[in-house]
Order: C-alpha cells, then structure tokens, then sequence
C-alpha cells in the first residue's frame, strides 16, 4: 500500500483512507452473516410466526440504536467507537466496561463464524460424498487468513468485505427473484407449510423468546464507528454508511425469512446450521446452490473479517489509554494497523472457535452486544443533557430525542428476559463476569490511566460539572 | 487421498504460512522500531486537524 | 494538581493480560463444567410416526424427503422437540436485580471517576 500521507514527524497514527462505502461494508459485512445461519434459531424458539415478529422488532431496537449512535459518533470520532464514547460522556468505569463488551462481542461472533466455515465446508463435502471431514484446518485458516489481512493493512481489508458483502447481499436478492414468488409455479408454498399448524407454537412467550436470535439479524451494525479514525469524513460517512446499513440489512431480514419459511418446514428450519444455503438447495436450481453456497462462506469470512478488525480497535484504544497494558497500544509503522492487538486476539479466537459449542459463542456474543445496546440510551440521555444541541456542533441530531432512546432501553429489557429463557445461568455468569472485572479495574487498574488527558475531544465543560 | 484430504492439508500449510509471516514481521517491526515510536498514537488528535467543532454557544 | 499515573513494567503488564484472559475463558467454561448451561430442546418422539400423526402436509413430506429424510421415523427428533420455557418467579427476579445492580455499580463508579477527570482537565471550579 501506498504511504503518500505520511507525515515526517515521528508520531504514528492510523490511516485515513476509507470512503462511506467502506462503512457500509464494515457495518453490513459484519452482520450479513446473521441472514445465512443464526437467525432461524428464533424460528426455532418461538414459531414462523415469532421470527418474524422479532425480525421487525429488532428491527426496531437497531434502528434506535443506529440513530443514537450516529449521533454520538458523528462527533466523537475516534478507534474505540463506543468506547471513546463512555469515556467523554460517561466515565472511565463505564467506557471501560464498552470496551470489553465490543472486544467480546466481536471476538465470539468470529469464533462463530469460523465455526460456521467448517460446517458449511463439512456439508459440501458430504454432499460430495467424503464424510467426516477435518473441519479444523478450515476454522483455523479462515481466522489466520483474516487476521493476516487486517495486519495488512485497513484499506486492503475492508475493500475485500465490500466486495464479498455485495456478492453475499445479491446473493439474496437473486434467490427472492430465482424462486419467484408471484409465479403460480413457484417453490414458495407458505400456505400448504404453515396452514395447518398453530400459527404461534409456544404462543406469546415464544415470540418473547425469539427475541433471544431476533438481535442476530442485525447484531454488529454499530461496529461502524470503529473506523472513526479511518474514516476521511468520519461526520458525514458514519451517519451516512450505518444507515445504508440498517435498510439492507432490513430488506436482506425479510427478503430471508419470506423465501426460507416457504421453502421448508419450520422445524427444520428452527434448527438448520445453513438455512438459505438449504433453501437454495429446495429450490432445485444448481445454479442457485452454487450462488448461495459461496454466499454462505463469503458472508461469513466478511463477518469474521470486520470483527478482526472491530474487536482490535477497540482492544487497541484501551491499550493506548493505558486501561489495558500500554504495549498494546501500538500502531505498526508500514501497515498502520494496531498490529499487536490484532496479533493477540488470534489465539482467544482460536481457543473459542475450537472449543465451545456454538450456541454458547453466540450466546456470549449477543450478551455482550445487548448490555452494550443498554449502555446507549443512558449515553445519549446524558450526552445531551451534559452538551445540549447548542453547545457543540454535531454532525447528525438524531429525531424525536428522547423517544428513541426510551424505546431502545424497553426492548433491551424484552430481550434480557428472552435471554433468560433458556440461557438464564449464562446470562448471570457474564454479569457477574462483568461485575469482578469492574472492580478489577476500579481498584486495581485505573491507577495506570491518566485523569485528565483520556479525555480528548475539544468540547466545552460539561453542564452540571 | 481424495481431494478434500488434499484440502485439509493445504488449508494447515497455508494458515502456519501466514501465521509465521505475521510473526516474523511482529518481531521485525519491534526489533526495528522503539517502543516510543511505536506508541505514540493519541486519541483525538487527527480530529484536531480534521473536525472543527464549534465551541460557545 | 494533576495525577501522575506510575509507568507499569512489563512483568506487571503480562500478570494484568493473564488476569482478564483468566477471567474470561472461566466465564465461558465453567457454566459448561457445572453442566448448566444450553438449553437444548427435548425431543419427545412419539410411537410408530407417520407424517400425518406428526402434522406435516404434503407439501412439507415433499420437503423432508428433499432434504434428506425419506422416512417419518428419520424426522421424528427434530419435528417434536420443543424448549421448556417454565421458569420460577423468583429466577427472573435474581436477574433483574444483578442487571440492574450491575448498571447501577458501574454508573456509581464511573461518575466518580468522572469528577475527578473533568476536574483535572477543565480545573476545578466551584
């Protein structure tokens, strides 16, 4: 890569090199997966029916969080994305707590992910007729791969997501107009797969419980605001590529649920590994197959690659604060990349991919996203109150404040509870988890991070203080 | 051996590959570099240059 | 008079990473020893399955064979496992109150913190 923007000063900082479409590709490629495998496990807890309910109504929850977020970030634009965030509006405490709720986040959904290349390439090669394949070489090569490409370099990596998350989007969109669904012969057939079925099989409690995998359809949107450093115009391309993002991946949700529920029985579905690679595969089409097997594969390796790069920034700017060891903190001189950070998460990836069931992963994954969606509304409430809309200038002013912000802590609290059910001891493990590691740093920790200079952006006094 | 044998092999060779090259360019870089130069990204201070916020009211 | 964090050595930086690594894996892990976690459905296979006692149309039998079951009895675990989602009052209640005690810790801490940033970086006033 070209280094044309280097100063000659001795310092050495991350790179501005990337565009809104890079955005778009950070915050889509990270999620998409969610359409290929995840999300028909709320099919499975609740019913058809139920996915989609929480489809739409995680919907809802993202597009709350997606309009805080912009907001914010438009004007703290730094690496740790939220993190930074917490710092400047909340406290130390809780920007810590931020930062290892996305490090997690995005750490466990590449295990998954990694995961899931294994699967898919097992299933093809059954289909192929070799059984019992080694599907480690698989999961570790996927991780390393990335790993390798992000030390590489952002601009390199992010425009290798874009292109594979633009072939996994139209992926989907060529299966919807490859099974076409206002054809009299078409494969679709929700009436004679869902008639004659109770409409809601575990009644209500099952589409509160859906809520538990509605989050997967979209979880890890928000990572955009990771590339804030990256960004050439972090105030306009943030707002603008996370809410590109957001209506994709509402389109790509329904498109998704509308095809695989016609296409096969709910309770296959509810537990299937690759449920649109499955789908393709009901549609008879070879070419389909082919078109959504890569679709699979691409959509996971966008997914895992955005994490990589999400989870190291984040681990990163706690480095550079000194709330984790200082030596992680560093950017590599040629590739400009937190290169030690990203070095380091490689072997924890490892250990989960290769050693926990998924469920559990993504378990991990979505618990430490939901208490960092919890963690937003108490952020804007505060923002505005301590900076009100006049006192410094923000790039984007979210809507009818505070009402997307009350929303957003109501359906947090619906999927605390949905979490709970079945999954209640993990839940409480993290939180304590959570709770030892607080103190950990409250007592132990903060006396290697300097008060006054973490806080970095040149705001005016907050109101109150 | 069939072909996913062969697979299975190439996709350990190829992830020791780039695992060893990330680590030999970890202790090139370090080796090269000091740890002052390597550490001395702030938070903040490419938006000083970059974004210019209006402070007053 | 502003704060001047010790410089940690190296030794100290390894012991801190091992720490949180700890941390971390003990978390996922050891709800797994403990067999607590995951909550697989329980399958409740009826006897001698057909596809009309298991509920499934025509159309949806096309399906199953499709996708490689070519018998009811093959479908039987999948088409009737379903989650158990009774729970006590009284477990929904210890996790509203570590949840909620949770947010309320950190939020406690951090404005302290807070202060004591704000004081140091804008001066004291007041």
């Amino acid at each position: 890569m070209s280094q044309t923007t280097a100063k000659s000063s001795p310092k050495i900082s991350l790179l501005r090199v990337l565009g809104p479409a890079h955005v778009w590709a950070l915050g889509v490629g990270i999620v998409l997966v969610g359409e290929y495998m995840g999300w028909n496990f709320a099919v499975g807890k609740g019913g058809a029916y139920a996915a989609l309910i929480a489809c739409w109504a995680a919907g809802l929850l993202y597009t709350c969080v997606a309009m805080i977020d912009s907001e914010v970030t438009s004007t703290v634009a730094a690496a740790g994305g939220q993190y930074a965030q917490a710092k400047h509006i909340i406290g130390p405490l809780m920007a810590f707590n931020v930062g290892l709720y996305l490090v997690f986040a995005y750490t466990m959904l590449e295990a998954a992910n990694a995961i899931t290349v294994g699967f898919l390439v097992d299933t093809v090669a059954g289909m192929s007729g070799h059984s019992g394949i080694d599907q480690r070489p698989f999961i570790v090569l996927s991780i390393i791969f990335l790993a390798w490409l992000n030390y590489r370099g952002v601009l390199a990596t992010l425009t290798f997501s874009l292109v594979i998350t633009a072939f996994a989007f139209v992926a989907i969109i060529v299966l919807f107009f490859g099974v076409a669904p206002w054809n009299v012969d078409s494969p679709l057939k929700h009436v004679e797969l869902l008639g004659n079925q109770p409409a809601l099989p575990y009644g209500w409690l099952g589409v509160l419980a859906a809520m538990h995998f509605g989050l997967w359809y979209y979880l890890g949107i928000e990572g955009t605001t990771q590339a804030a450093e990256e960004v050439r115009s972090p105030a306009r391309s943030l707002p603008f590529g996370t809410m590109a993002g957001i209506i994709t991946l509402l389109i790509a949700a329904t498109l998704t649920w509308y095809v695989s529920t016609g296409l096969m029985p709910w309770e296959y579905l509810g537990q299937a590994g690759v449920p649109l690679f499955d789908a393709a595969r009901l549609s008879g089409s070879t070419v389909l197959m082919v078109i959504l097997g890569i679709g699979t594969l691409f959509s996971t390796l966008a997914s895992a690659n955005g994490c990589i790069n999400d989870a190291s920034r984040a681990w990163f700017s706690m480095g550079r604060d000194h709330y984790l060891p200082a030596w992680f903190g560093a950017v590599h001189p040629t590739y400009r990349t937190p290169y030690r950070s990203i070095i380091f998460l490689v072997p924890i990836a490892l250990i989960f991919a290769l050693g926990a069931p998924l469920d559990q992963v993504i378990t991990f994954s979505i618990v430490s996203g939901l208490l960092g969606y919890t963690f937003m509304p108490l952020n804007i409430i505060l923002f505005r109150r301590k900076w009100p809309l006049d006192t410094i200038k923000r790039g984007y002013v979210h809507p009818f404040h505070p009402l997307p912000a009350i929303v957003l802590l109501a359906l947090c609290g619906v999927t605390y509870v949905a979490v709970f059910l079945g999954y209640g001891t993990q839940l409480v493990s993290m939180v304590a988890f959570y709770i030892v590691v607080s103190l950990w740093f409250h007592f132990w920790r903060y006396q290697f991070v300097s008060r006054g200079k973490q806080f970095t952006m040149p705001w005016p006094r907050p109101k109150g203080y | 051996m069939d072909i996913w044998n062969m697979l299975e092999y190439a996709a350990w060779g190829l992830s020791i590959l780039f695992g060893l090259h990330m680590i030999y360019d970890w202790y090139k870089t370090d080796s090269t570099y000091s740890e002052d130069v390597l550490t001395s990204s702030r938070e903040g201070e490419l938006e000083a240059m970059a974004e210019h916020h209006k402070v007053g009211s | 008079m502003a704060y001047k964090p010790p410089n940690q050595g190296k030794i100290g930086q390894v012991i801190d990473v091992i720490v949180l690594l700890a941390l971390t894996i003990g978390t996922l892990y050891i709800p797994l020893w403990l067999g607590l976690a995951g909550a697989a459905k329980t399958p409740a296979p009826i006897e001698n399955p057909t596809w009309e006692t298991l509920n499934q149309s025509p159309v949806a039998v096309e399906r199953w064979n499709a996708l490689g079951f070519a018998d009811p009895a093959s479908a039987n675990d999948i088409i009737t496992a379903r989650f158990d989602y009774s729970f006590a009052m009284g477990e929904l209640l210890i996790m509203a109150v570590v949840v909620i005690g949770y947010f309320f810790l950190i939020i406690r801490l951090s404005g302290k913190e807070y202060h004591e940033v704000i004081a140091e970086k804008f001066g004291s006033q007041k």
